[in-house]
């Protein structure tokens, strides 16, 4: 069973590390540079199990995206987990009540976000079971 | 970006934010800058606190806050450290070629990950610009900015979280 991941982030490298971590993982992945782009890629139809969400972009921030996935029934399924540097305490709280299920503080490790991952049930080897 | 222009209220003089000396230290900085190192460009990577000349091709990285607190956090580095950066951030997934846009990229992810995690031990709430790369990073106040100098593969790397300048400080909004 494939397990989806999309990677949402303005930054192309910390796609690319992201996205080689779910990878690795066994993830099939397709990446973002924005929420409104990320926005885009979901109506398109292509439904992720998974969305790592970095806070600050431009164009449609990660909370903006967190609140437009959770007003749509239809994407009620999709993980959604912040990957930021944004780490107040107020940040990580506004995200988890918006919707987001897990918060990951850069810098992290591919073991944490693993971690996390596996907290959520999320790990393809887990949901291929 | 979060942009200190607009045409919303402004600062008084008499609402001056904190110095930043006494909201954070130097150590503190580091310990940061390690952190984000040891995460992002590897677990064996280490900075040895030296201070050295920083190249004068140096590129700057940097990110803006606003909140209780305003300024900046600044990385700088020579060019060639930076493509070297870029190369260790981005590992097994660097293309063969890297381009302007590439190095850019990974400082910026690395002065908003520093910066993001500074911002956190700084009173808040606040909010945390986008990164931007350049040549010229914002005018700091000289007398009140909190400065890293660091060594990393023996090359200078400096991490400056320094407050908006005097004169300026009545443009940030409030």
């Amino acid at each position: 069973m494939t397990v989806r991941a999309l990677v949402i982030d303005d930054s192309r490298a910390m796609r690319r590390i992201v996205t080689g971590i779910l990878g690795d993982l066994g993830y099939e992945t397709r990446q973002a540079g924005h929420g409104q782009e990320a926005l885009d890629v979901l109506h398109e139809g292509w439904a992720p199990d998974l969305c790592t969400i970095d806070w600050n972009m431009p164009v449609m921030d990660g909370l903006q995206f967190v609140h437009a996935v959770r007003a749509n029934p239809d994407w009620r399924t999709v993980s959604l987990v912040m990957v930021t540097s944004e780490s107040e305490h107020g940040q990580i709280v506004r995200a988890l009540a918006a919707g987001a299920h897990e918060y990951v503080i850069k810098p992290f490790t591919a073991d944490a976000l693993r971690d996390k991952l596996a907290l959520l049930g999320l790990l393809p080897e887990e949901v291929a079971l | 970006m979060t942009h200190v222009t607009g045409t919303g209220p402004r600062r008084r003089a008499s609402d001056r934010s904190p110095s930043i000396t006494t909201l954070i230290d130097t150590a503190t900085v580091q310990e940061i800058t390690e952190q984000a190192w040891l995460a992002l460009v590897g677990e064996d990577e280490v900075l040895v606190p030296l201070p050295a000349p920083v190249p004068a091709d140096a590129l700057s990285a940097w990110v803006e806050i606003l909140g209780p607190w305003n300024g900046s956090v600044v990385l700088t580095c020579g060019r060639d450290t930076a493509h070297e950066l870029t190369r260790a951030l981005l590992g097994e997934h660097a293309p063969e070629v890297l381009e302007d846009e590439d190095v850019d990229d990974a400082l910026g992810e690395l002065a908003n990950v520093v910066g993001g995690n500074v911002k956190a031990v700084l009173p808040g709430p606040s909010v945390l610009g986008l990164p931007e790369v350049g040549v010229t990073p914002p005018p700091g106040h000289e007398a009140d900015t909190c400065r890293v100098d660091v060594l990393w593969r023996g090359s200078p790397l400096t991490v400056r979280v320094q407050s908006v300048p005097a004169e300026r400080e009545n443009e940030v909004p409030l």
